[in-house]
């Protein structure tokens, strides 16, 4: 791989709530390499969402970074101004966000909100450049009719246009990175297929990296280089998109493969869904965050968290189960 | 410590333990209301004034509707003139009288009118066989001996007889304001009463019977919101006459359509639910269904706006009594107080203060009540 | 967009038709007749005076008579005022308080929103504390009472302003701020709270992350659609104003219509109290309609059709 441009090291997100500090993010760090795509993948609640939005500094008011950098090319994005934060938003980092429904002010014809963010990065621009470049961008994510669409407004469109909006807003100043949470979750399956093929054009034209974040691993096999699995505000197991379907490391990671549907499955042999529901993240539990819901967890887990097992130069995983101590019997991973 | 690597027992139990704390519909609705200063603050706001308007008319020596001319327009905290004797003061009343006020500030008789020195600008009075001067030549009027012509030192005192002083026909203020406040939240309970079961029956009928029956029910409350009610209160008024009753009609019969609105859409939404069709699969009458299990299901808004229709009531009473078209004299209401008072505004601004500052208290207290419990009972809230 | 204005315009007749209808039959149904109050007429006047105005017909007959008269825009002579008639009225008190309410309009929404976006935009802050707290005094306290509030301060107390009369610009403060303390405070608090809630929407952070200032967001994105709750209340607000007025134009005694009309109600004059209110409320759903109008011209999601 190439260089990094994004380096997250011990990230510590908490939520000021009425009812106590919520820990959202726990010790978070991972890399993103030049025109690689990382997926981001744990259930509602894992932070996964949260990690991203503070990469943008997106987050409400009421979360504060207790610890931790996240270093974007030269940068530290958690150290810049407003102003500097402001800049590289929408220009070297764009996000596309979950509802595409929600997503673009209704108010607006979507032309003007595409143009408007070429507008704010590079105000030098004519009227007929930004113009033509919108068209351009409606184009290169196969809007039809874009000199018409132009001057439509967001609810004229459907569901999945709209998303194609919102990536060619992305899109439209060529970002080094493209944050992208969860954008195919409220689409139809057919038209996910569709916005996931314009996510890997857009990697092979600009060489643009992604951070890809779902909770669906089907869509991870599809389209990522690299996985990082979370789990209460952690992440649990970082390693190469083979290795996660072939090789994994985590019962959380096993967990979730067990619950994807497959319709060459016999059908007699049911989905396994993970028993229980996430940790509160206002009261933590001391150890391993999925040990009150792992079918391995030994005494151990519930008592210390456990530290990252390498089990190869690109792949390691937080399971007890990896420890040179931990026995043999009723452990998949260690034989 | 236990072997570390023993196996982690967890049951089923644990792992779907809900994380939050469990609390009933009501004592939840309590705990968010009462975190709130100001929904708290207006709750005793509002049990004072009851109190204050139910139970205050038992303590006082006066009646709302006795008029008293010997002291007209007595404020709170009068200037007094310290008599000769140093035994007790004198007030100017506002027809050029003497009045006797002890030293503790009781009001006592007005002196006797000996002669007028109209030469002098002077009035002579009668105190304790002494004569005392009430000099009229320049403002403020002045209390002198008649023949030195020396000015008793002045003082100010609080009015102990009638300790919000009194209003135009020599009335307790005091006294008034326990009738008033009586009045104004007889009204708005009586008439949002009203409301009440008007607005919870047609949009209970109207959302519950749907389709046609709904259109045309929601038409004509179409029709009505487009009419100003105002305007048909004060028809109302003419019709009816002034008095109580007429009010109480007046605005009973006219606010009812928001409150059928709100009414009708929880119930139109709350029918699709699943409960209510387990209802009629067993067999519920059309009647338990709709006051067992719709209209408590409801509670919750129909609560809020009707505490939002209070202080509309009360404000809508105070405007009619402030136009003259209110209530009777010498029935009193806040209202009617009001209007009584901008006639002296310039000389007794307390005749305006202490009324208009009850309204406003109610207004407060209302409003403040009602913001908390439509906080309260809204779940998108809860966090 | 046309379907939708006739519609409405339909339902405003229909609407009309029942005010005059119940106007009518109110009126009518105070015992006695208009002439029968006070002063004692003589039999012989009284069946004159029933003869001249119709008031022997049988009453649908009269009501008939009286919808066509209203529909050419004629509200009868004044029973109380011989010689002087409704419409008369009307010309000489609407213009001055259509001026008065058409000057606090103004002033309403030039302070309102202002202080609305403010109270957002510094949510938490003592700014907002500091403007809710106003508007939660403006919307609690009754407009009779701030009106002689402020006379009792800047009239008695200060002497620097007129207590009564429009005749210079300086007689239309108090009046203005009075009549406007009430709706002020109203949109400003709903003001505050649309904006809040447009602020929180998702196209807000989509405006953030394309890197606009907050300032680029409040204006371009945000503004616009927290003002569309605003415009929804113009009409009622029309409506509080003029209800308003009634006791503005009592305490400041300015000569506009809504004191002619209390006047008229204290004195039971029933052809002046029966056509005020059928102009009142023609003028009331007319503005009304007009502002649904201009916000389905904001709004592009609404289509009536």
């Amino acid at each position: 791989m190439s260089d990094k441009i994004l380096s997250i090291d011990n990230l510590n997100i908490s939520f000021m709530t009425s009812n106590g500090e919520v820990q959202a993010v726990r010790g978070v760090s991972f890399d993103v390499h030049k025109g690689e795509i990382v997926g981001l993948v744990g259930e509602s609640g894992s932070g996964k969402s949260v990690t991203c939005m503070s990469i943008l500094r997106l987050l409400a008011d009421t979360a504060v970074i207790r610890e931790g950098t996240i270093r974007f090319e030269d940068e530290e994005l958690t150290r810049v101004s407003k102003a500097e934060m402001r800049s590289i938003r929408g220009d070297k980092i764009s996000m596309v966000f979950q509802d595409p429904m929600s997503s673009l002010n209704p108010l607006i014809k979507v032309g003007k909100q595409v143009e408007e963010i070429i507008r704010i990065h590079y105000p030098k621009k004519t009227k007929e450049q930004l113009y033509q470049e919108t068209l351009e961008l409606f184009r290169k994510v196969r809007i039809p009719e874009p000199e018409k669409r132009f001057h439509s407004y967001p609810h004229e469109f459907s569901g999945g246009m709209r998303q194609r909006v919102m990536i060619a807003m992305a899109l439209a100043n060529r970002p080094d990175l493209l944050i992208a949470d969860e954008p195919t979750t409220a689409l139809d399956v057919t038209i996910q297929d569709q916005i996931l093929k314009e996510m890997r054009t857009l990697r092979s034209d600009y060489g643009t990296s992604i951070i890809f974040i779902t909770h669906d691993l089907g869509v991870v096999a599809e389209l990522c280089d690299r996985v990082e699995v979370m789990y209460g505000g952690m992440i649990m197991e970082q390693a190469p998109i083979d290795d996660i379907f072939e090789n994994p490391k985590h019962p959380y990671t096993l967990g979730l493969l067990s619950s994807i549907p497959d319709v060459t499955q016999d059908k007699s042999k049911r989905l396994v869904p993970i028993p229980g529901s996430p940790p509160d993240m206002t009261n933590p539990p001391k150890g391993c965050p999925f040990a009150p819901r792992c079918p391995y967890a030994r005494n151990i887990c519930a008592n210390e968290i456990p530290e990252f097992y390498t089990i190869d130069e690109n792949h390691s995983s937080r399971c007890w189960l990896l420890d040179e101590e931990a026995p043999l019997e009723d452990n998949p991973f260690r034989t | 410590m236990e072997n570390k690597w023993g196996k982690l027992k967890a049951t089923n139990e644990d792992r779907e333990k809900i994380w939050k704390k469990n609390r009933t519909f009501a004592g939840d609705v309590w705990f968010r209301f009462r975190h709130k200063p100001t929904a708290l603050a207006g709750l005793i706001i509002i049990a004072l004034l009851m109190f204050f308007a139910v139970f205050g008319p038992n303590f006082t020596d006066y009646s709302y509707s006795k008029q008293n001319l010997d002291v007209v327009n007595v404020p709170p905290r009068m200037r007094v003139y310290e008599t000769a004797d140093g035994e007790a003061y004198l007030y100017i009343t506002q027809n050029m009288k003497l009045l006797e006020v002890s030293k503790d500030g009781h009001l006592g008789s007005q002196l006797e009118k000996v002669r007028e020195d109209s030469g002098r600008y002077m009035t002579i009075f009668d105190y304790k066989g002494t004569e005392v001067a009430l000099y009229y030549g320049q403002k403020p009027y002045l209390v002198a001996d008649p023949e030195t012509l020396v000015i008793y030192p002045h003082t100010t005192v609080w009015n102990h007889s009638y300790l919000l002083g009194t209003d135009s026909l020599g009335r307790d203020i005091l006294t008034r304001l326990m009738y008033g406040t009586r009045v104004s939240l007889v009204v708005a309970f009586v008439a949002v009463a009203v409301n009440l079961i008007i607005g919870i029956a047609y949009g209970g009928i109207s959302g519950y019977a749907g389709g046609n029956a709904d259109q045309v029910m929601m038409r004509i409350v179409d029709i009505i919101s487009t009419i100003p009610l105002t305007l048909y209160v004060i028809l109302i008024m003419v019709l009816l006459g002034s008095g109580l009753k007429s009010i109480i009609i007046a605005l009973g019969t006219v606010y009812w359509v928001d409150m059928a609105r709100v009414v009708r859409g929880q119930v139109l939404s709350l029918k699709q639910q699943d409960f209510v069709l387990a209802a009629r699969t067993i067999g519920s009458p059309t009647k338990t269904i709709l006051f067992q299990h719709l209209v408590p299901n409801c509670m919750g808004s129909i609560l809020v706006t009707a505490t939002m229709l209070i202080p509309s009531a009360i404000f809508m009473e105070a405007f009619l009594g402030f136009l003259g078209i209110g209530l009777r004299p010498p029935l009193a209401s806040l209202g009617t107080m009001c209007n009584d008072a901008t006639e002296n505004l310039r000389t007794c601004p307390y005749q305006l203060f202490f009324p208009a500052l009850v309204i406003v208290l109610i207004m407060f207290a209302f409003n403040f009540v009602g913001d908390g419990l439509r906080d309260a009972l809204d779940p998108k809230l809860k966090k | 967009m046309v379907r939708y204005f006739f519609k409405r315009l339909g339902m405003m007749l229909i609407a009309m038709f029942f005010i005059i209808l119940l106007t009518f039959v109110i009126m009518h149904s105070i015992p006695g007749g208009p002439f029968t109050s006070d002063k004692k007429v003589s039999p012989a006047i009284e069946e004159a005076m029933n003869e001249k105005y119709h008031l022997d017909d049988p009453l649908p007959k009269q009501f008939m008579d009286y919808l066509g008269n209203v529909l050419r825009g004629d509200f009868g002579p004044s029973y109380k005022y011989p010689g002087k008639t409704v419409n008369e009225f009307i010309e000489d008190g609407f213009p001055v308080s259509a001026k008065l309410g058409g000057i606090t309009i103004i002033f309403v929404l030039l302070a309102a929103i202002p202080m609305g976006i403010l109270a957002a935009v510094k949510n938490g802050k003592w700014q907002d504390t500091l403007m809710m707290a106003l508007a939660t005094i403006g919307v609690t306290i009754p407009s009779f009472v701030i009106a002689s509030i402020l006379i009792y301060l800047f009239s008695y107390k200060l002497s620097l302003l007129p207590s009564y009369g429009l005749d210079s610009w300086k007689g239309y403060i108090l009046p203005v701020i009075a009549l406007g303390g009430y709706s002020i405070s109203y949109i400003a608090r709903l003001m505050r709270s649309s904006l809040l809630e447009v602020l929180g929407q998702d196209y807000i952070r989509t405006a953030r992350a394309k890197g606009l200032t907050e300032h680029q967001i409040v204006i371009r994105h945000a503004l616009r659609n927290a003002l569309i709750p605003v415009i929804t209340v113009l009409g009622p607000t029309i409506a509080n104003l003029l209800t308003g007025s009634f006791v503005v134009e009592k305490i400041f005694a300015i000569p506009g219509l809504g004191v002619h009309f209390v006047d008229s109600v204290t004195q039971r004059d029933y052809t002046t109290i029966m056509g005020v209110t059928v102009f009142y409320a023609t003028f009331l759903m007319a503005m009304t309609l007009l502002v649904d109008l201009f916000y389905c011209l904001i709004d592009p999601r609404i289509k009536y059709d």
